[in-house]
């Protein structure tokens, strides 16, 4: 038995049909046969949240989903965050704070920064650490994130 | 919150970094994210074990699994021993294997499960040989040797090696017996500091093409030209036939500095005549880099006056240079400073010594010695405070470097700000205030140098008035290269957004050292400044002519270009650009003359590698206020003072991200990240669930105070280095904190079970 | 190889008895394949979208939780929270947000990780744990079910489909607390809940502790019989006791036996006493590590930031 799927993922809106090994993990289809390189790879452990998206709404850890559990459900990366015209309230936030420096948590941290305020739209200081917990940054010290989270759901 | 719902943008009048929009959009490409086409990839074989001889190697078998295209061994590479200060390491392991994490292969397939089956299939027997797990224990006279040929090695002048030492430093200044033997009261003490990782978020990666007889490598490395130098010291090539790109680099703190893995995976693609595409997982990037922070080991003995005058201060310390010299070269002298510290004693000896064993090499990571030093310092300090019966902020106050003194190997300072730091931070945290009986707050003073070193900026302005800075420096992610942009505009009167960056191409821009020593600011804004400065006398020229005016009396301002005091009578600098594109072009090179090494009076420096001096030192005082869990040992770091001496701060939101960045990364050094090796010379925690960085549920209040105050030497506006210096002194203030509340922890990091052991007196 | 998504249990029961494992969140088989515990298995059954297992559903005799509930929806479930409280406080502590969506009862249950943080809880409040096979369903308590690390007495063709607590009666309360080096995306490096419920006299009428990663399964303390009639204070140091003595833990990375051995007492008398407050009827929040406990967000006040 062959140990491949075809199966249609949707990605951003975007429906992908996709054959693909079934122990394939969510994170590698979407940057390599689905072609999006925003989601990161930065620990294939669950363990630092460069991989985050969402699926149906929820933060996902992609590295540790298999890309077959995703038939049938949306999926939004760091790419699908933006409306066509300019950037989410929360990258344009995190810039204006200063909460980028090597950037390499970025999508991440915003994917999971997205599903918090969904959930939480006035989030308490210690919600934003608690909902960005499963994100690590080894640059700013989050002070800088945190703000952006804060401003933005300031904003409404 | 839904996309169509965003206000519209507000102006901010903070700096937004030119890159931000790739970085949040997910736009922006790092070096995984690249692939070309036909692009094969790697894998390593590693060598597994810590200390042993290779009997057989066989890469037959894998050498003819289907998908495989090459695999390479030290026999398919010139046999060239590399390394900055000692000539030590070879690209592959050559008949011993000295770290778990040495490469004995490397295979390029078509996929990457396919490289590591191969990789996999490469048989190696090993005769084990004793591994040389303990610092203390390798300097001992009869102790295995890691390196049996180290005496035929070559060495750059200032290394003094012997067996195991790879090099040692020593430092004295007047009569230490005498000064010890004469005062007051004299404070022993012993710490050791486990070694950590620089952990960047980023797992590295390289891809390497040849096309013709040159090869291009893109690479997440914080030093292109570095990593170029290696290629071609290793693989024999002219600097004109290799090009190093760096993409956006995921974050480094030193960890990818140096030469590592290009010149593995440029001999790939060239041996399959394909792309070849290396990406490391979280396992290797923990245990292939020779970049891991030191562990050391100090002993220290200090004497001073019944009122708190320190007289004399003898420190002997050995550090963990692991199984290969990378930059560890300068380690020796730069802990024995971090060990001495910022003080005015005169009578000082430090002895330091670089030790082989058979771990990870260890090497430059953000501010590389001086954390630990700095936490076994003033661990020290407080307990000869405590014995003195002074509060140890005034002890510090009282012997702390200052403008017009003298520091310990006699280098005297111009305009400094320590004493105004220790102000800054113990007022933050309002030190003194009384507390519950958990809770301390304990102070650190640190230093750090800022680097001159030569760097270059290429930068043009085309006929419709924007233009480019194409500069050799490499962004990190610190946003160090970003306000490259702001220093060019101000020179020119124009606005930042009026330039593009093009950097990290190591065959388009002159050189620079790299994101290193916290130097780019300090050297390469030099060079951008110089730079802007030929073409704003260019600029200035043409107005003048325009303008009927004395070039000197044109000024470049707000995009425009007038005659002093009528600045509505002027011309757009775009209209002067678009005249000078149909004539002698706007294109200018700027690199400057770094500023020279300070000298030093009345200290023997011996195994001197220059940095017994520094030029625009940097200061730091942090303060920390913690709370003890007495029956767990769990420490929680509330609230953070961090003032700093670093010159004028160009950019202070970038500034202050350092700060909070090397604040946290601090207090993971203190309590939770910590490398711990088996018996056998494993690393036992190579991966995030055991090695413990801060999460943004542990980050603490941070109060940050600039001391800015004219500085003699100073880089751009008078601006010093500034990333790594608020690395420093953090740790030290969380171990002085904890102490108070329940005992002195005297190994680094103070884990929850170490505090729970120091307290309960286990 | 096969990969198929049940939408019914019954389709998934058929997918068992064929030989396929259930894969619901998928973390833990995906993590702990690429740590090489187990490599994934040929055949997989997705169960993720079985309506049926998924809720919080109060019956006659206390409260039945779909396997497929979430960690998420567990520590912000209002019943769960006020009346198995322990249960939330350990579902709080999971990994991350992302983690607590992804990962479920069932799973953590099936998983038998001596150190799971739902593990003490559902001891110490009685779970039983509903098997479903084509074979028919059985009821097993959470203890006989755990046979060892990763190991359970459920038969390969069982489904976990419900976790069952009864109610706790009237005066009674629980929590759970653990040993954590920073205040998100831990292990528990020991871990302790408590059960109390107390007499009209503000005594313990009734206690149980159960312990994590202190022996190969979740352990329950015994002998707590004699906590009955103590003033809660009192019971609280007898737990400690009890739990530091009969812990049997290992040494490893995370800590020494030694170390576990006196911090597992450490949690289980902070445990007793914070089960006590809430059988009192005083509300603290979820999860307990973070509103009092070690991984508290202490502010320059004291109190929760």
């Amino acid at each position: 038995m062959s140990d491949r799927l075809d199966i249609t993922l949707r990605v951003n809106g975007t429906e992908y049909p996709v054959s693909v090994e079934m122990h394939r993990n969510l994170l590698s289809v979407i940057r390599t046969e689905v072609g999006l390189t925003g989601t990161k790879e930065g620990c294939d452990d669950c363990e630092c949240g460069a991989c985050m998206v969402l699926v149906d709404g929820q933060p996902v850890n992609s590295c540790s989903y298999l890309a077959a559990q995703a038939q049938g459900r949306e999926v939004t990366t760091v790419e699908g965050l933006m409306p066509t015209d300019g950037l989410h309230p929360l990258q344009r936030n995190i810039l204006d704070e200063g909460g980028v420096q090597c950037g390499y948590c970025t999508p991440g941290m915003l994917v999971s920064a997205s599903a918090l305020l969904a959930r939480c739209p006035s989030p308490t200081d210690e919600d934003i650490r608690i909902g960005l917990s499963g994100n690590l940054c080894r640059c700013t010290g989050y002070a800088k994130i945190i703000a952006a989270v804060q401003r933005t759901a300031a904003e409404g | 919150m839904s996309p169509a719902a965003a206000p519209a943008p507000t102006a901010s009048p903070r700096f937004v970094r030119a890159d931000g929009p790739d970085k949040v959009t997910g736009s922006g490409r790092y070096t995984a994210d690249l692939t070309l086409t036909g692009c094969l990839a790697a894998k390593f074989r590693y060598a597994g074990v810590a200390h042993a001889r290779i009997r057989r190697l066989d890469v037959s078998a894998a050498r003819s699994m289907p998908g495989v295209f090459a695999v390479l061994t030290a026999d398919d590479v010139p046999d060239v021993r590399y390394g900055p200060f000692v000539k030590d390491r070879t690209l592959f392991a050559r008949d011993v294997v000295r770290f778990e994490g040495e490469i004995i292969a490397a295979v390029a397939a078509v996929d990457a499960a396919t490289a590591q089956r191969a990789a996999d299939a490469i048989v190696v027997e090993f005769e084990a040989l004793p591994v040389v797990n303990d610092i203390e224990a390798a300097l001992q006279t009869g102790s295995p040797l890691v390196h049996e040929g180290w005496s035929g090695y070559e060495a750059a002048d200032p290394m003094v090696r012997d067996r195991n030492d790879a090099t040692s430093s020593t430092i004295t200044r007047g009569d230490v017996d005498a000064a010890l033997a004469a005062a007051d009261i004299v404070v022993k003490g012993r710490y050791v500091a486990d070694g950590c990782h620089a952990a960047p978020i980023e797992p590295r990666s390289v891809v390497a093409q040849w096309e013709g007889n040159k090869v291009t490598i893109w690479t997440s490395t914080q030093v292109p030209f570095d990593a170029r130098s290696g290629v071609c010291e290793t693989l024999g090539l002219p600097a004109s036939r290799v090009r190093v790109i760096v993409p956006h680099l995921g974050g480094g703190f030193g960890g990818k500095c140096g030469f590592h893995f290009e010149a593995h995976v440029a001999a790939l693609a060239r041996a399959t005549r394909r792309p070849v595409r290396l990406v490391f997982s979280r396992r290797e990037e923990f245990l292939a880099p020779d970049r891991r922070r030191e562990g050391i080991v100090y002993e220290f003995e200090t004497g001073a006056l019944r009122d708190g005058t320190i007289v004399g201060h003898r420190v002997w310390l050995a550090i963990d240079n692991g199984a290969y010299t990378s930059d560890s070269g300068f380690f020796a002298q730069m802990a024995a400073m971090h060990a001495l510290g910022p003080y005015q004693v005169p009578n000082i000896r430090a002895e330091a010594h670089l030790v082989y064993t058979n771990h990870q090499p260890s090497g430059s990571v953000r501010a590389p010695t001086a954390p630990q030093s700095c936490w076994a310092l003033e661990s020290h300090l407080d307990e000869l405070a405590n014995a003195l019966g002074i509060d140890p902020v005034e002890l510090r106050r009282r012997n702390a470097v200052r403008t017009g003194g003298t520091g310990p190997t006699g280098q005297t300072y111009g305009e400094i700000g320590l004493l105004d730091c220790i102000d800054a931070a113990t007022a933050a945290v309002g030190y003194g205030q009384p507390l519950p009986d958990d809770e301390a707050i304990g102070v650190a003073v640190g230093w750090w140098p800022s680097f001159a070193a030569p760097s270059g900026v290429f930068v043009k302005v085309d006929g419709d008035g924007s233009g480019q800075i194409i500069t050799g420096a490499q962004e990190c992610g610190t946003g160090a290269v970003m306000t490259l942009r702001q220093l060019v505009a101000d020179e020119l009167g124009m606005a930042a957004d009026d330039f593009e960056l093009v950097y990290q191409d190591t065959s388009a821009a002159p050189y620079d050292m790299g994101a290193t020593g916290s130097q780019t600011l300090f050297n390469n804004g030099r060079a951008a400044i110089a730079a802007a400065g030929q073409i704003a006398d260019q600029l200035r020229r043409l107005a003048a002519d325009r303008l009927e005016a004395a070039v000197d009396d044109i000024v470049l301002e707000g995009g425009r270009a007038s005659v002093r005091g009528t600045p509505s009578a002027g011309v757009a600098i775009a209209d002067l650009a678009a005249e000078a594109a149909g004539g002698e072009l706007l294109i200018a090179h700027g690199s400057g003359l770094p500023p020279s090494a300070p000298v030093i009076e009345g200290a023997t420096c011996i195994g001197d590698v220059g940095v017994a001096a520094w030029i625009a030192p940097q200061f730091s005082c942090h303060a920390v206020r913690v709370k003890v869990d007495r029956e767990t040992g769990v420490v929680r770091v509330l609230h953070v003072g961090a003032a700093h001496d670093s010159g004028t701060i160009i950019n202070p939101v970038g500034a202050e991200g350092q700060v909070q960045g090397a604040v946290l990364m601090g207090i993971g050094q203190a309590l939770t990240e910590g490398t711990v090796y088996d018996e056998a010379g494993h690393q036992r925690n190579a991966g995030l669930l055991e090695y413990k960085l801060q999460t943004c549920a542990d980050a603490p209040e941070i109060d940050i105070h600039f001391v800015q105050i004219p500085t003699p030497d100073a880089g751009p506006r008078g601006a010093k280095g500034l990333a790594e210096a608020p690395n420093v002194a953090t740790a030290a203030a969380i171990a002085n904190a904890i102490a108070k509340v329940s005992g002195r922890v005297r190994q680094l990091p103070m884990t929850a079970e170490r505090v729970w052991r120091t307290g309960v007196g286990a | 190889m096969s990969f198929t998504i049940a939408s019914t249990l019954d389709d998934a029961l058929a997918a068992l008895a064929a030989g396929a494992r259930p894969i619901a969140g998928g973390s833990d088989l995906v993590v702990g394949a690429r740590h090489g515990k187990a490599p994934l298995p040929g055949q997989l059954v997705a169960i993720d979208r079985i309506a049926e297992l998924r809720g919080v559903c109060a019956t006659d005799s206390g409260v039945a939780i779909g396997a497929l509930t979430s960690h998420g929806e567990l520590e912000s479930n209002a019943l769960i929270c006020d009346r198995w409280s322990a249960l939330a406080d350990g579902c709080a502590l999971v990994g991350s947000p992302a983690t607590r969506h992804v990962g479920t009862i069932g799973g953590n249950v099936m998983n038998a990780s001596p150190a799971m943080d739902t593990g003490a809880p559902l001891v110490v409040l009685g779970a039983e744990v509903e098997l479903r096979s084509q074979r028919g369903s059985r009821h097993v308590t959470a203890a006989d079910l755990w046979t060892g690390p990763g190991r359970t007495s459920a038969a390969a063709d069982e489904l976990c489909t419900v976790v069952h607590l009864p109610d706790q009666g009237a005066r009674s309360g629980s929590a759970y607390l653990r040993l954590e080096y920073r205040r998100a995306m831990e292990i528990a490096i020991v871990g302790a809940a408590a059960s109390v419920s107390l007499a009209d006299d503000g005594t313990v009428a009734c206690a149980s502790v159960a312990l994590t990663a202190v022996a190969p399964t979740i352990l329950a303390v015994t002998g707590l019989d004699t906590l009955v009639g103590m003033p809660v204070a009192a019971a609280a140091a007898a737990a400690r006791a009890a739990a530091s003595e009969q812990a049997r833990p290992i040494s490893d990375l995370r800590a020494s036996d030694d170390y576990r051995r006196h911090a597992v007492g450490v949690m289980a008398g902070r445990a007793i006493e914070a089960a006590a407050r809430r059988a009192a009827g005083e509300s603290i929040p979820v999860p307990l590590n973070r509103s009092t406990g070690i991984g508290a967000a202490w502010s320059s006040t004291g109190a929760a930031s």
